[in-house]
């Protein structure tokens, strides 16, 4: 599988480089009539035989990576829609705004991470990851989003693999979405949910920022023990650090609400008690 | 236009209401006031105001619906991340066994190369030779290792290439030096493969890392001519710049990426330009003219 590919060329290559082959040695002999030194020659022309291959390789792996690019870019763009999608969020229109944005997830999955998919095919998955990590990354993030504001629950690694195993044919290996992806995936979650906390506070849905706020800290928790062990960790470790700053807001965003927000609501009257919120809120921001 | 102004302004008003009590409260607590100020430049978004106030009671009542659910969801959270700490930790010892071929291998690179380096000193003598052989059966097991413990993880090899990537370059360029040594000619990809013992269909060499090992030798051919030519050998310019010139002008065939190769591939063409000024220092001086005429008169 790994070279299959370059096998493929090895086996269609005789026939393709026979002709400069023999057009060589024609011109070789007529130029030096008796050569001093066949095997150079001989040399020369293999070399220039071989490297022909390895051009072609590098020109398909060159071109596939490409691809795998700008599918990817097309992945990126539209998870990033998806997440603003579900920042429209308040308090009246929730179920509207996730039917929508769910709706672009789909429609992401079926066109963009398709096209990713079949881009790759027959690929080495980890040779080319390097292309496609972030679009992945960005996707996981709208999925899990989209997942916790409709049932506040976490979507698990085999689950978005699941929905992606339809996409590609049954002939070639399906695209699986790796563990280091879905875990950096979900360190991006935890800003979207930061945001998300601080709009709804600011929004007046104090519970809701809670139960956001518990369920990053759980993530975060979660993730301090599997971080360690991840391959290749320093972009994870950046991502943690950052993480923390996520949860330190949520929890003081809540506090705040909690202390001062309980000494103002009487203060204002029951007339608009989000604005007083938000004033808070506001200090934080 | 206008309309938009006259619902804008109540809720400038109202906001602005809102922050006074919210001064005064924090000019109460500067200690608060403290620990909030840092965490105000990080903070990316800022939540747009709200459009309408209508009493919170509805939505804590949903969001109460939904924190139920959340208690549940931790075990399945818990469960996951258990998943993933089991897998992390066997690809990880993987890596670790990995780690210590490739250690291995390191040594017997590093005898593969002093023996090599013997070639500087004299002119090529077969046993020199013949003790960087002895480490090629050396690596072809400890790539024969490599590939067993790959065997597990089938479809991971890039997942680690990183782990053996330079090395396997190293050893690369050893390989091409001595086959050259040996028979003036370039060793090929499949031809180092098979020195090394290596399936393509399981364990392959890399193509760009054989390119880049390429390089490497690339690299020692200049120090190889200047010590040649002081050990007399006056044709060995010659040779070398033919073989450099192919290879440099079968590099020129490939189209590189701005990556490692590309960057290696740059560097080839001041070997090929050293190798060309040790040619032309010997070929002034008429110390390679009996090889000339030789060739003048082969070539009329």
């Amino acid at each position: 599988m790994l070279y299959s590919s370059c096998r493929h060329l090895l086996s269609s290559f005789p026939m393709a480089a026979s002709k400069p082959h023999r057009l060589h040695q024609i011109v070789g002999a007529s130029l030096l009539s008796s050569s001093k030194k066949p095997r150079t020659m001989a040399t020369d022309s293999t070399m220039k035989q071989e490297f022909t291959k390895y051009a072609d390789y590098l020109n398909e792996l060159n071109d596939k990576r490409e691809r795998v690019v700008k599918a990817s870019r097309d992945v990126t763009i539209n998870s990033k829609k998806v997440i603003f999608q579900v920042h429209r969020i308040s308090k009246d229109n929730k179920e509207e705004v996730l039917a929508k944005a769910e709706n672009d997830l789909a429609a992401v999955t079926d066109q963009y991470i398709s096209r990713l998919v079949k881009e790759l095919q027959g690929t080495d998955f980890w040779k080319l990851r390097r292309a496609y990590t972030f679009a992945v990354q960005e996707y996981v993030e709208a999925a899990t989003l989209c997942r916790f504001c409709k049932t506040g629950t976490l979507l698990n690694l085999a689950e978005i693999n699941a929905s992606l195993l339809p996409l590609s044919d049954q002939s070639v290996e399906p695209l699986q979405i790796n563990v280091l992806d879905y875990l950096l995936g979900l360190a991006d979650l935890t800003g979207e949910l930061m945001r998300l906390a601080i709009g709804r506070i600011s929004d007046g849905e104090v519970e809701y920022a809670e139960k956001i706020c518990q369920f990053v800290r759980d993530i975060y928790r979660e993730l301090t023990l599997v971080v360690p062990r991840m391959d290749d960790n320093s972009e994870m470790k950046k991502k943690m650090e950052t993480m923390l700053q996520s949860v330190v807001k949520i929890e003081n965003a809540c506090f705040s609400v909690h202390v001062r927000g309980s000494e103002y609501n009487p203060l204002l009257g029951s007339s608009d008690p989000d604005y007083s919120i938000f004033g808070i809120i506001m200090q934080f921001l | 236009m206008r309309a938009a102004f006259r619902t804008a302004i109540p809720a400038l008003l109202s906001s602005a209401a809102a922050f006074r009590p919210c001064r005064r409260i924090l000019r109460l607590s500067p200690l608060l006031l403290l620990r909030s100020s840092p965490l105000s430049s990080s903070m990316a978004n800022h939540p747009t105001p709200p459009s309408s106030a209508s009493p919170s009671s509805s939505s804590t009542a949903a969001a109460g619906a939904t924190v139920g659910l959340s208690s549940s969801s931790s075990s399945s959270m818990e469960k996951q991340f258990e998943d993933f700490r089991v897998q992390l930790e066997e690809s990880g010892s993987v890596r670790e066994r990995i780690r210590r071929v490739v250690m291995e291998m390191e040594g017997a690179i590093r005898l593969m190369h002093s023996s090599l380096l013997l070639v500087h000193q004299s002119l090529p003598a077969p046993e020199v030779l013949e003790k960087a052989r002895v480490q090629i059966g050396v690596l072809n097991d400890l790539f024969g290792r490599l590939a067993e413990i790959l065997r597990e993880c089938p479809g991971q090899y890039y997942r680690y290439h990183g782990d053996w990537k330079s090395e396997t370059q190293t050893v690369v360029s050893l390989l091409a030096f001595l086959h050259w040594l040996e028979t003036g000619s370039l060793l090929t990809h499949e031809e180092a493969e098979k020195k090394l013992g290596l399936n393509a269909s399981e364990f392959g060499l890399d193509i760009e890392d054989y390119l880049i090992g390429l390089c490497f030798m690339s690299n020692e051919m200049p120090r190889y001519v200047v010590n040649q030519v002081t050990a007399g050998d006056y044709d060995c310019p010659r040779k070398v710049l033919k073989f450099l010139t192919d290879l440099h002008a079968a590099f020129r065939m490939l189209n590189l990426r701005n990556d490692f190769l590309r960057k290696k591939f740059d560097g080839m063409k001041y070997d090929l330009r050293r190798v060309e000024e040790v040619y032309y220092d010997v070929k002034i001086r008429g110390l390679a003219s009996g090889e000339t005429t030789k060739d003048q008169t082969t070539q009329a």
